[in-house]
C-alpha cells in the first residue's frame, strides 16, 4: 500500500465537534482511490497504482444500503475512485436505485454504448432518479487533458453524448483547475456559461453543470492546510456541515465524508452505519474547505 | 406548531408567489366544491407581480396559512431567498425576484408573514394530518417525487406521529400511498406553473371517507393579465415567459434529472 497523500494532524483528539443531526446521505466509495485516470487535482490522489484505500467488497455494499433503508436514508451516492471500473457496479445502482435516488461520480471514460444502455434501463425501471455525475475540467480539449490526462475530455464528452442520448441527463461536474481562472464569482460565472454554451452545441439541450473549488488536497495538498478551532467556528452553525447528516461506507469502516473516506482516526465506526452517527472531529484541512465555501459534494 | 379542529374536506395549497390572480381563482374554486377550510403551506412571495395584493385574499378568504422559507426570509429582512442554489444564473434570477418582493411588501405583511405557524397539525376525519412546508424537519428541504424514497418517508410519519404528511416548496405535485393507510402529499403551488408546457396551476382536495381521497385540481386564471402585469413592472421576461408557456426557465439547478427531463429547458 502507498503512502497516504493527505496530511493527518497529530492533534485530532482536541479538535471541533460536529454534531450528528440526522441520515440523510450515504456515500459509497466503492473503487476505494482505484482510478484509470491521474488528475493533477485529485482530491484523494486516486491512480492506476496501488490505490492506498482499497475497493469495497460488493457485499459491504449491499449491507449498508440495506442498512441505510432501514434508517430512512434520502440519497446515495457512489464514488471513489473511477465506480464503473467495479465489476458490480451495475448490480449495486440496481439495488441502490431500490431504495433511493442514486448519483455516479464518473469520469465517464468506462461509459461504453453499453453501460450507457444498462443505465437507461435502470434509470427507466426505478421509482427514483437516477444522476451521473461526468468529470470534465475545461470545455477546450487540451486545457482539460493537461490536468486529466490525454484522450479523457474525448471520451468523457463522448459520456455526456451517450447519456443524453438515452434520456439520462448527466450533471458534468468541473473544477476550476484549467481555464476561466479569473476566481471568484466571476470566475464561477464564465465557467457555468461556458460549459452551457458548449453542452448545447453537441446538443445538449437541458445543460446541467456543476462546478467546484479545486481544493489544495490530495494530490495538490500543500502539507500547510489551516485546521479549524473553537475560536474560528464561533457563531457558525455546525449542522449545516455535510458531516452533520452524511455518512461514507468504504473499505475498513464508515467515515464522516468521501475526503476522509479511509484516514487514520478519521473511522467512525467499523462497519455499522448506525454506530457511526456521532459527533465527527473536525481535524482535517478539508474540514476548513468545507466550513470555508460552504460547498457541497452533493448534486445541488 | 398549530393544533385545529376536526375536518371532513380540506383545499390545500402553496407557493402563492405574487399570483393575486391565481389566488382569487383557487379560492372561489375551493369554495364551490364544498371545503371545510383552505389552508395554505406559505411561500407567498416571490416570481410574481405586487406581492401585497396576496395578503387581503388570504386574510379576508380565511386562509390557515403556515411560513414557508420565503416567508421567514422576508419576514426578517434576509439577504436571499434561503433556496440555496449555486449556479450563479440561478442566484441571479431568485435575487432579483426576491429583492422586488422584499421593496414591495408592506411591514404589516411583513409582521403577518413573521407571525405564522411553522407546521399544522388537524384530523381529517380518523387521519392525523401534518402540514409542512419543505418538510417537517427542514423548511427548505425539497421533496421532488423522483428523490425521496418510501424508507424516509415511512421514518418522517413515524417521528412525527402522522398518518399524512402534506408539504409543498418543489412546485411540482404528487401523492404517495404508503402501507397501513399512511400518504404523503406533496400539494403543489398556485403561484406558477408546474413546468408541464401548460398555463393553469394546481391545488389539492383532501376527503376523509372510508379511505382518503386525493384530489389534484387543476385551475385555469387569467396568465396573459398577470403576464402582462410582469412586464409592466419590469420583471424578467423569462419569468413571464413561465407564467405564459408552463416551462420552467429558471432556478433549474435543483430539478431532479426525471424531473428537469419532462421540461423545455
Amino acid at each position: 500500500m502507498s503512502r497516504l497523500p493527505l496530511a493527518v494532524v497529530d492533534s485530532a483528539a482536541s479538535a471541533p465537534l460536529a454534531p450528528f443531526v440526522r441520515f440523510s446521505t450515504l456515500w459509497i466509495q466503492i473503487t476505494g482511490t482505484w482510478c484509470n485516470l491521474e488528475c493533477t487535482h485529485c482530491i484523494n490522489a486516486s491512480g492506476p497504482r496501488d490505490p492506498w484505500l482499497r475497493p469495497l467488497d460488493g457485499a459491504a455494499a449491499r449491507r449498508a444500503i440495506a442498512e441505510a433503508e432501514e434508517l430512512g436514508v434520502k440519497d446515495i451516492y457512489f464514488t471513489g475512485g473511477e465506480p464503473f471500473l467495479h465489476a458490480e457496479i451495475l448490480p449495486l445502482i440496481e439495488r441502490s436505485l431500490a431504495t433511493a435516488p442514486t448519483t455516479v461520480l464518473t469520469n465517464g471514460t468506462a461509459i461504453t454504448e453499453a453501460t450507457a444502455d444498462a443505465l437507461a434501463a435502470l434509470a427507466r425501471r426505478s421509482p427514483y432518479s437516477l444522476d451521473i455525475r461526468v468529470s470534465l475540467d475545461d470545455v477546450d480539449r487540451e486545457e482539460n487533458d493537461r490536468v486529466r490526462g490525454e484522450g479523457s475530455w474525448a471520451r468523457a464528452v463522448e459520456a455526456v453524448r451517450r447519456l443524453h442520448a438515452r434520456g439520462i441527463l448527466p450533471i458534468v461536474t468541473a473544477t476550476e483547475i484549467a481555464g476561466h481562472r479569473d476566481g471568484g464569482a466571476a470566475g464561477a460565472t464564465a465557467s457555468y456559461r461556458a460549459f452551457r454554451d458548449f453542452l448545447r452545441a453537441l446538443g445538449i439541450d437541458k445543460p446541467r453543470v456543476k462546478i467546484m473549488p479545486v481544493f489544495a488536497l490530495g494530490r495538490r495538498a500543500d502539507g500547510g492546510g489551516a485546521i479549524l478551532t473553537e475560536e474560528a467556528l464561533e457563531g457558525f452553525d455546525r449542522a449545516t456541515l455535510q458531516c452533520a447528516d452524511a455518512r461514507v461506507v468504504a473499505d475498513g469502516g464508515v467515515y464522516a465524508c468521501p475526503i476522509l473516506a479511509g484516514l487514520p482516526g478519521a473511522r467512525l465506526s467499523s462497519g455499522s452505519l448506525e454506530a457511526s452517527f456521532r459527533p465527527a472531529r473536525l481535524f482535517h484541512s478539508a474540514c476548513t474547505t468545507c466550513h470555508q465555501t460552504g460547498m457541497t459534494c452533493r448534486n445541488g | 406548531m398549530t393544533t385545529s379542529n376536526e375536518y371532513r374536506r380540506i383545499a390545500v395549497f402553496g407557493g402563492v408567489y405574487n399570483n393575486a390572480l391565481a389566488l382569487e381563482a383557487t379560492l372561489a374554486d375551493a369554495r364551490r366544491r364544498d371545503v371545510d377550510a383552505v389552508f395554505c403551506l406559505g411561500d407567498m412571495g416571490g416570481f410574481g407581480p405586487h406581492p401585497d395584493r396576496v395578503f387581503p385574499l388570504l386574510r379576508e378568504g380565511g386562509v390557515l396559512a403556515i411560513q414557508g422559507n420565503y416567508d421567514e426570509s422576508i419576514a426578517g429582512g434576509r439577504a436571499d431567498c434561503g433556496c440555496g442554489y449555486t449556479d450563479p444564473r440561478d442566484n441571479h434570477y431568485a435575487l432579483v425576484s426576491y429583492r422586488y418582493t422584499l421593496r414591495h411588501t408592506s411591514a404589516e405583511n411583513r409582521r403577518w408573514l413573521g407571525a405564522l405557524p411553522l407546521g399544522r397539525r388537524l384530523k381529517l376525519g380518523p387521519y392525523q394530518v401534518l402540514m409542512a412546508h419543505g418538510s417537517p424537519r427542514q423548511i427548505n428541504e425539497f421533496l421532488w417525487e423522483s428523490t425521496t424514497p418510501n424508507g424516509l418517508l415511512r421514518r418522517m410519519l413515524r417521528e412525527h406521529e402522522t398518518d399524512v404528511l402534506l408539504c409543498t416548496h418543489t412546485g411540482i405535485k404528487w401523492h404517495r400511498p404508503l402501507p397501513d393507510d399512511q400518504h404523503v402529499v406533496n400539494v403543489g403551488v398556485i403561484g406558477r406553473p408546474e413546468n408541464d408546457g401548460t398555463p393553469r396551476v394546481w391545488y389539492t382536495l383532501l376527503t376523509a371517507g372510508p379511505a382518503l381521497q386525493v384530489e389534484f385540481v387543476p385551475v385555469h386564471y387569467d396568465h396573459e393579465a398577470l403576464a402582462a402585469q410582469m412586464d409592466a413592472e419590469g420583471l424578467p421576461p423569462e419569468f413571464a415567459e413561465t407564467i405564459r408557456t408552463g416551462w420552467w426557465t429558471t432556478c433549474l439547478e435543483n430539478l431532479p434529472s426525471r424531473e428537469r427531463a419532462r421540461g423545455r429547458y
